[in-house]
């Protein structure tokens, strides 16, 4: 491999010039020829049986070409516990199932449709907590699981636990305990780019799905066996990922919008898009996790914890997808988030009659990291310990192996609390206008190296060198505005010996790039370079031992030419080479004879030998070996693929034990703010982000999503919450649902970057999509107690909770 | 029915016009407001564009000759606001820049530059939502709002322009003019404060003061507060209490932080019980009754030392 020369530096976008012109083509732009469009009629009531579906008015209307229902369809299960249907037919379950819908020549028609169609109910009982979910004689949201088989209460069967150590011991043996409850609520993942999808099928029968998606690869298992469901056996699917705005999680399930413009789309013969427009979005999809977390800590009189005792219950909503899997992410930090020796970690997820939750930004982990972080400053508060101390004591090391089994390769977790330390006044200041100012910190812990949550955690790469010198680059994972088609060209670029604009990355499409498990888990950049550099190595390998007799004749033809007065070669982007001094009418070509492959380099996109001399000709660009690699009889054309699974275990969820990242990526995050004591009002003053993500890859892309997840972290402590009632979503538009905006990001913000090289990463680095959102929220909670001496324990921190916190008996 | 824009006509009569022959077209000045009222489908509305109606726009210095403005508007000259400029030419007044504080602070909290570079000040009030910030720093300036109809104009004091979330006192026939605004006193001190939840949003409660500072007293003290009821409020209970107070009546005192505190015993802790009886707030998405109380109290007790202060 050659030394890094882009990797680590700004370089931009491939994609943002299409981007800022309107020429990235979102599944909004994307058209198909006699396409229709697809729209959901959705429940009425939150829990209530389907008594009769009178579909015939919608039928009528002009411009209809189809009105579907669950009782005139196949039915496709949808879900990791297959109990939702993509057309509820016998009971509805919460105010967003759907239950018909319809295909028209526009929106508008297919939209008026709806309102034709004609639903009866009988409304049952519901439940909206999940504390009553679970007491007996509680509406049953479902009276059998996934597979027919009767179920005994609302909760979901998805164990999830850790026990180890003595905890009641180890309560004993503390000097200081410090319990709190805390709860976070659902919030929105808010994508500039809202959902949708077309579906298509080929006159064979095979269908293509253009797709908002995060998982391609496993959205084709999904689709496939609903093509199964709808007795096209052995039929295939292709899904396209199209330009993403945004997909933070809402991309990592399918849905069943989805499932129904398959529905349509075969049931009409023609193409059906389904496109959601914000307030459906917000309604008719899976917002963030809500979780109702108890913590209690406790440490001895040096301030060395001595146990972390984490109970967790979650709202699941009416059906499972993957909100009810965030406590297998919880695990990590809740184990192994500082040196703790005893942890016992257990999770409660019920069914109710609320929405459903999916996945977002940071899984279960920024969720309960507020409960440890901010506990752990109350522990230190009890214990009289500073509260840097507390977490220098607690530090997490290289080496280590946590309770749960993650062995800590790289960790520069003690460097990132430093950097708290050194760039905040941590002593006490009085604010300004008789506010009261504060300052604190939370630090954070991630998997820095995929997160192995299915067998295979692993991802496939091609690479295709054509006649110009193109890398042509396959990769399954999906750019979605993170950045990760530039860092894959960086990546390339460096470990090639080509330039970065030569690395052509194509659109994510299941029918010609190899499987991935997809985008999540901060695992792009880790697991697509790593795929990269061994695809790379075998290039490489391959390249070279074609020049042994190829390199001899082209250097030949090279000084040829030079000598008759042609153009000498020229670097790739680079200046044109000296003319003043043409080779010698007697140079030696023998040293690029005999070589072995070994002898040979690539960089900036021209071979030579290691050891020849440092003249334009005897450098030759890689465009034309490849020619000549093709170009004869029995030629070639260098193609490599790799396909790279790290090395990580899938943990065992009921033991809670697992290596379950091959790497760890750590963080802390500080901020000095000012509270207004009487309005609640909360001004930032500045925040320090440090992060130890290994080696930085792509600084420009790095930068913004810890910058762009500090911003959503921001929301999640201050603003955002999807209010319900009765299962309704009460603010389902940005009016009534408040995300940060410029103005209230509008502090400086400190970035720091450990680079701690850690060795299982592609150039040292490790995952950083998510860490920046992941200890924001308890860092601003621990600075409003230091301002106010107050916990906040319930998210968003809003000026109405910031006043009751401080006058309890208000009412 | 089509929807979308129907008609651009260019002078007030042909509104008039098309307004009797089209009553289904609603109204589109700036249009921030109907936008988001229709979800993003606009087009699915009939609508009758003011834009281009030049007469609706300007903001000039002008005696009223309408009925009822010896009444109205006493003081004689007044800066007459035309209901159809945008939020972001007021801004450019200097006029506005020098007497009217209040008004230019509440019109600079609405929405981002690029709203107010289309939202009008007559949109701000038609739309009469109890939270329009345009709303009570007019209420304070005494401003009258001119009614224009084919049968004629009319004069109206604005605080019984507004009579309920969404409702004003126009007729099916009529549109709002203009705005009046007496010119302010030498010794005028005006005052907004207003939260909304994050800087860009509707205001969850507002509180507008404007007086004349006398000789060290509140004279002529006006207070009219939004978001606290169904429609932006006058608190005129509160008014009289104040009304002549003196710093010293008031129990102003600055903490050592540098926040001033009404002293319980003082007038101005009174006035502030009586506000928070006088408003009406309710429960809502936005915010609770209780903070909603809770902020106008505060807004309040630092309105009355902001103008102290000056």
């Amino acid at each position: 491999m050659t030394g890094t020369r882009f990797v680590g530096t700004k370089f931009p976008r491939p994609e943002a010039p299409d981007k800022v012109s309107g020429r990235a083509l979102y599944i909004h732009d994307v058209v198909r020829p006699g396409m229709l469009h697809g729209a959901i009629k959705h429940s009425a009531h939150a829990h209530a049986r389907i008594l009769r579906i009178d579909t015939s008015r919608a039928e009528a209307l002009p411009g209809v070409e189809a009105v579907i229902t669950g009782f005139d369809t196949p039915e496709l299960r949808v879900g990791f516990l297959r109990e939702n249907r993509a057309l509820k037919r016998d009971k509805v379950r919460n105010q967003r199932d759907e239950i018909a819908a319809v295909a028209a020549r526009d929106p508008e028609t297919a939209r008026r449709a709806l309102e034709l169609i004609e639903v009866e109910y009988e409304v049952l009982p519901a439940v909206f907590d999940p504390v009553e979910a679970m007491r007996e004689g509680a509406p049953r949201i479902h009276e059998v699981d996934g597979r027919g088989r009767p179920t005994r209460d609302n909760r979901v069967p998805m164990e999830c636990r850790h026990h180890s150590g003595d905890l009641e011991a180890a309560k004993e043996r503390s000097a200081f305990r410090v319990a709190g409850d805390y709860e976070v609520p659902w919030i929105q993942q808010s994508c500039m780019g809202t959902a949708g999808c077309i579906a298509e099928f080929d006159a064979n029968g095979d269908l293509t799905v253009w797709a908002k998606t995060q998982i391609p690869f496993l959205a084709q298992r999904d689709f496939n066996r609903a093509l199964e469901e709808m007795g096209l056996e052995g039929r295939n699917t292709r899904v396209i990922v199209t330009t993403l705005g945004g997909g933070f999680g809402t991309g990592l399930d399918t849905h069943c919008y989805e499932y129904i413009a398959i529905l349509l789309a075969h049931r009409t013969g023609r193409p059906v898009k389904v496109l959601m427009d914000r307030e459906e979005e917000f309604r008719y999809l899976s917002p963030r996790q809500s979780a109702r977390v108890h913590i209690e800590q406790g440490c001895d009189e040096e301030g060395r914890l001595t146990y972390r005792e984490v109970r967790v219950l979650q709202d699941n909503g009416a059906y499972a997808s993957w909100g009810a899997t965030f406590p297998t992410v919880m695990l990590l930090p809740v184990t192994s988030l500082y040196k703790v020796p005893v942890v016992h970690f257990d999770a409660e997820i019920v069914y109710t009659n609320n929405t459903y939750a999916q996945a977002m930004r940071g899984y279960g982990n920024p969720e309960v990291t507020m409960a440890i972080e901010s506990n752990l400053d109350e522990l230190a508060l009890a214990a009289g310990i500073d509260r840097l101390e507390i977490r220098r004591i607690n530090c997490n090391e290289p080496g280590e192996v946590t309770p749960m089994g993650a062995r800590v390769g790289s960790c520069g977790l003690r460097a990132c609390i430093e950097a708290c330390a050194e760039k905040l006044d941590w002593r006490a200041k009085p604010g300004r206008n008789g506010r009261l100012r504060g300052v604190g910190m939370a630090s954070m812990l991630h998997v820095g190296g995929s997160g192995r949550i299915y067998r295979s955690d692993a991802s496939g790469i091609i690479l295709k060198l054509d006649d110009f010198g193109n890398v042509n680059v396959f990769y399954g994972g999906v750019e979605m505005g993170q950045g990760l088609h530039s860092t894959i060209r960086l990546a390339i670029a460096d470990s090639l010996g080509v330039l970065p604009e030569k690395v052509r990355v194509n659109p994510t499409d299941t029918a010609t790039c190899p499987w991935d498990v997809g985008t999540h888990a901060s695992r792009g950049a880790f697991m697509a370079c790593n795929a990269a550099l061994e695809a790379v190595r075998k290039l490489r390998a391959r390249l070279f031992a074609y020049c042994v007799d190829l390199f001899p004749r082209e250097v030949e033809r090279a000084l040829r030419k030079q000598r008759a007065g042609g153009p000498p070669p020229r670097p790739e982007g680079g200046a044109a080479p000296d003319r003043s001094s043409p080779p010698s009418a007697e140079a030696d070509l023998s040293f690029a004879q005999g070589r072995a492959p070994g002898d040979f380099e690539l960089e900036k996109g021209l071979v030579f030998v290691k050891d020849g001399p440092d003249a334009p000709w005897a450098k030759i660009p890689l465009d034309r070996i490849l020619r000549a690699i093709h170009f004869r009889e029995g030629g070639d054309m260098l193609t490599e693929t790799a396909f790279y699974d790290p090395p990580s275990e899938l943990p065992d969820w009921r033991e809670g034990r697992g290596n379950m990242s091959a790497a760890y990526t750590y963080g802390a995050q500080a901020v000095e703010l000012e509270v207004d004591p009487e309005t609640g009002e909360v001004e930032i003053l500045r925040f320090v982000s440090a992060m130890d993500i290994g080696k930085v890859l792509n600084p420009q892309a790095l930068d913004g999503q810890v910058l762009g997840g500090l911003a959503q972290g921001l929301g999640y402590a201050l603003y955002e919450e999807v209010k319900t009632e009765e299962g309704a979503i009460l603010n389902p538009n940005f009016t009534d649902y408040k995300l940060p905006t410029a103005h209230e990001m509008a502090f400086p913000v400190d970035l720091v970057y450990v680079e701690t090289d850690e060795p299982t990463g592609p150039f040292g680095a490790k995952g950083a999509g998510e860490p920046g959102l992941v200890p924001t929220a308890p860092a601003i909670a621990n600075a409003l107690r230091d301002a106010l001496g107050v916990s906040l324990r319930t998210l968003p921190m809003t000026p109405e909770r910031i006043l009751r916190a401080l006058d309890p008996s208000a009412s | 029915m089509e929807g979308g824009l129907r008609h651009r006509p260019k002078t007030l009569d042909e509104v008039f016009r098309l307004r009797e022959r089209e009553p289904e077209c609603r109204l589109l000045a700036g249009g921030t407001d109907l936008c988001v009222q229709h979800r993003g489908r606009l087009g699915e509305t009939p609508l009758l564009s003011l834009r281009r109606v030049a007469e609706l726009r300007g903001v000039a210095r002008s005696r009223p000759d309408l009925p009822g403005a010896a009444d109205l508007l006493p003081g004689g000259e007044c800066l007459r606001i035309g209901a159809g400029t945008t939020l972001s030419a007021l801004l450019n007044e200097t006029e506005i820049e020098r007497g009217f504080p209040a008004l230019r602070a509440a019109l600079s909290a609405i929405g981002s530059r690029q709203i107010r570079n289309v939202a009008t000040i007559g949109g701000n009030l038609c739309n009469a939502s109890p939270a329009a910030d345009g709303a009570p720093p007019l209420l304070v300036l005494d401003a009258a709002v001119e009614i224009a109809s084919r049968e004629g104009r009319r004069l109206l004091p604005l605080e019984e322009f507004f009579r309920g979330p969404g409702r004003t006192s126009l007729g099916a026939e009529e549109i709002l003019a203009a705005v009046w605004v007496p010119l302010p006193f030498e010794d005028e001190v005006s005052v907004f404060l207003r939260k909304g939840r994050v800087k860009m949003d509707i205001a969850i409660a507002s509180l507008a003061l404007r007086c004349r500072r006398g000789a060290g007293t509140l004279s002529g003290l006006r207070l009219a507060a939004g978001a606290v009821g169904p429609t932006p409020l006058r608190l005129r209970r509160t008014e009289a209490l104040l009304e002549g107070a003196s710093l010293k009546d008031c129990g102003l005192v600055r903490e050592p932080g540098g926040r001033p505190r009404a002293r319980e015993d003082g007038l101005l802790a009174r006035a502030m019980d009586e506000a928070s009886k006088e408003i009406a707030p309710i429960d809502d998405l936005r915010a609770s009754a209780w903070y909603r109380r809770r902020l106008v109290r505060v807004f309040l007790e630092r309105a009355v030392a902001e103008v102290f202060a000056q």
